[in-house]
Parts: C-alpha cells; structure tokens; sequence
C-alpha cells in the first residue's frame, strides 16, 4: 500500500488541481489506517519516511513529512477517542469494523488537520489566509472523496 | 533514574515524534541553502527516471499543439531575420557582414536542448525538473529557455537531471530583462496565482514605452544572453514607494505545457562572474579600511 499511494500520489494526483488550487492528497489514508495499540514508533516512522518520499518527487523536502509525521501520533489518540469501549485492542481502523459514521469521524478529522497545516506550512513566508483556507477545504473535501472511494472497495 | 527510564520507555514516541518533527523542519527551512545536496528533490536519479518515464508516455498527448506553435514561431523569425538581413545590409553596404556576426554572436553560447520531465504550476514556489545533468555540461545558475521564451534558471544538478527554479517562483526568481529596442531594464518577478502574469519592478519613471511592447531578457544578469523573448507589457502601475514603474506582463512562455526546453551556457559568464566578484571584493575591503 505504500507503494501504491505514493505512486498514485505523484504521477497521477499531484497534477489535479481543482479550480486551480484543490489537491486530493490521498497518501494521509496511509496515517489513518493503523491498528489500535499498532507500535507507536513504527507509525511515526514509516509516515515520516512517505511523507518524505512524496517530497522528494514533489520538490518539497521536509513538508509532507513534517506533516504526516504530526498526523501519524494524531491518529494514535484519535482512535481510541473513537473506538467504542469493549472493542478489541488491536482494532483495525476500516469503515468495516469502526462502523461507517465513526471511521467518517476519524478520517475526516486527521485529513482536515493535515490539509491545514500542509498548506500553512507551504505558504509559509507567502500568507494569504482566504487562499490558504481555499486550498484547505477544496482539498480537504477532495482526499475524504478518495478516502471513501478507496475504503468502500477495500471493505467489500 | 529507574523512574526516569520507565518515563522514557512509557513516552518513548513522543521522543520519536520529536526527533522526525525536527529532521523534517529542518529540511523545510535548510532547503534554500541546501546547494550541495539533491537527494531530497526530483533531480535524484529514482525521481528522475519515474518522471522520465512518466514524461515520455504523456509527451505524445501534447505534441501536435507544440509543433505547430514552434513552426508559426520559426516562420515569424524567418522573416523577422531577412528583414533585418536586408535593412542591415542598406545601411552597411556589406551584405556578408551580417552573418559573420551572427555566427561570432552564436559561438559565445552552448545550447543544451532538454525535456522538461517534472513540472509545476499552481505553488507558490515551482521548481521543473529537465533530464540533462551535469554529465552533459549543465551547471546551476545556467539560464533555461524555450521556443516562446524564458523558463528559468538551473538550481541543483545531479549527473543526469537538473532542477531549474522556474519564473513561476515567488521567493526565488528574478530575472532581469529589459524593454525590446528602448533598453529600460528590470526584474521580473512573480507573486503567484495567474501562471500566465508576471511583474517587472523598479522600470525608471522617466522611461518612454507603450503597452503591447515586448519584454526581453536584458543580458545583465550574466545568466541570459540579451534578446531572449519574456512577453508583452499589459498594464502599468506605479511603485508602492512612487518611485518606479511596475509593469505586468503576459507571459509568451505556456509554463503550463513545457515540454522541449534549452539550457543556455555562455561561455564569458564564468569570466564575468568573477570580475564581478573582484569588483565587489575589493569594494568591501576599501570600506573595511
């Protein structure tokens, strides 16, 4: 799967820009699918190394990957937040097993949180906060499309 | 101490999470000062080859539109040159003149034709990468052209692929160009947005123009030779000091489909390169005195 979204990122989705500012930036599902109780460090770290590849083809360095680093220990609390109480312990964070309106919760939040700080981050010392929330929210609605896409095949 | 390490253990990620957190700041901000390094951009030879290949399957797509746009320009200078060739020669009598010049004129640069294999557009900051490298005589701070005019400058080379930080390059670029036949001079520069409008600052107030003249490159910034097309001036504004003209221009080069590019290397520019390093040496050293 690492494979595919990074390759999937760069040759197909970095080149969709809709209304000239919205990117679906679909490699966050990667973040958001680890189990609960998964190795936090192995989370961290093999984030951090997607998010650094998609820099290196995207000219980017440092920025997906301090970003999915952020995202990566977001969703290791966040899915305890939503896993219902006697769940399992290692539980898988699909749309099969969380249920449909919480694993939208979970992969709604995390992708929000990374479009926010990605295009911060790359707007750095060139602020414009109504583009900023533009590229943000188009984005954002872009890469959760893609997210169900991808999870409702892969759950059936 | 036994706490101290059952506190590591227990928060043993958010150290983890620390230590990547800080890595990748650090690449985000050393980028700009990184000259030495291309593991971390698209000129590294993995990237490189997957755009390449990428690049190769979606070059056919645009081709028909590419060619015709280059045969309508290399009939427009065909003319332009006879013209020239025949105004040139009432003058000086010499009808052989010409071309000798042309050619000494020629001689002075290397063209290096490349194939654009990654692009951008819609960042603020846009780097192309080409797929010629220093293996075949590219090297950072060599201008980059196309058939309809500036593209941008050569960054980081590996052996086989460049980085070239396009015009489309807020923070980065300024190219110094100059109004075609009147000699005015100033930089181009882009704010981001629109891929097809740029802005050229600190152009004098006494200078005399009208809109639709052309924008070229001035020849003064040692990385374009004179004469290389950048576009047309569309509207004038004043400078937020008053004290210049700020000109936008349309801009002749489609950044949006580049695919056959030219790294230009002149061969004087290393010569001029370090005059002017002398000359601004032996300046700070005067005033150090």
């Amino acid at each position: 799967m690492f494979v595919a979204l990074l390759l999937a990122q760069v040759l197909i989705l970095n080149h969709v820009h809709l209304l000239g500012v919205g990117t679906p930036l679909l490699y966050v599902y990667f973040a958001i699918t680890f189990r609960r109780n998964f190795p936090k460090w192995l989370v961290l770290v093999s984030c951090f190394l997607l998010g650094l590849l998609i820099d290196v083809f995207s000219n980017t360095p440092g920025l997906a990957a301090s970003t999915m680093t952020l995202v990566a220990l977001a969703q290791t609390y966040l899915i305890d937040l939503v896993a219902p109480r006697d769940s399992a312990e290692d539980l898988e964070a699909s749309a099969k097993v969380l249920g449909l309106s919480k694993f939208v919760t979970l992969s709604a939040l995390l992708t929000l949180l990374y479009c926010l700080v990605f295009f911060a981050l790359e707007a750095f010392n060139f602020f414009d906060v109504l583009l900023w929330l533009a590229r943000s929210v188009i984005s954002f609605v872009l890469t959760m499309v893609l997210i169900l896409a991808v999870e409702s095949v892969r759950s059936r | 101490m036994r706490n101290l390490l059952d506190f590591l253990y227990k928060y043993h990620h958010w150290l983890v999470f620390v230590l990547l957190e800080v890595v990748s700041v650090v690449l985000l901000f050393k980028y700009n000062s990184y000259q030495n390094s291309v593991w971390f951009t698209s000129a590294n030879a993995v990237a490189g080859k997957v755009y390449e290949m990428e690049s190769k399957v979606t070059s056919y797509m645009a081709m028909a539109e590419l060619n015709e746009q280059l045969t309508l320009r290399n009939i427009y200078q065909e003319r332009q040159l006879d013209q020239l060739r025949r105004l040139y020669a009432e003058v000086t009598k010499d009808t052989t003149a010409a071309e000798r010049e042309e050619l000494a004129f020629l001689s002075n640069y290397q063209l290096i034709p490349a194939k654009v294999v990654e692009n951008s557009i819609h960042k603020a900051e846009n780097l192309i990468t080409i797929d010629k490298g220093r293996k075949d005589g590219v090297e950072p701070d060599m201008g980059v052209a196309c058939g309809n005019g500036v593209v941008g400058v050569v960054y980081l080379v590996s052996d086989h692929y460049s980085v070239v930080i396009s015009a489309l390059n807020a923070a980065s670029s300024r190219i110094s160009c100059s109004i075609r036949n009147r000699g005015y001079f100033g930089y181009l520069h882009w704010y981001g947005g629109d891929p097809s409008v740029a802005y050229v600052e600190d152009v004098p107030r006494h200078a005399k123009f009208n809109l639709g003249e052309w924008m070229v490159t001035s020849g003064f910034s040692s990385i374009f030779p004179s004469g290389v097309q950048v576009g047309k001036i569309e509207q004038v504004y004043n400078s937020s000091d008053g004290l210049s003209y700020k000109l936008k221009v349309r801009l002749s080069t489609d950044f949006g489909n580049l695919r056959d590019v030219v790294v230009i290397s002149d061969k004087s520019i290393a010569e001029r390169a370090a005059l002017m390093q002398a000359a601004r040496d032996s300046i700070s050293y005067k005033q150090r005195q």
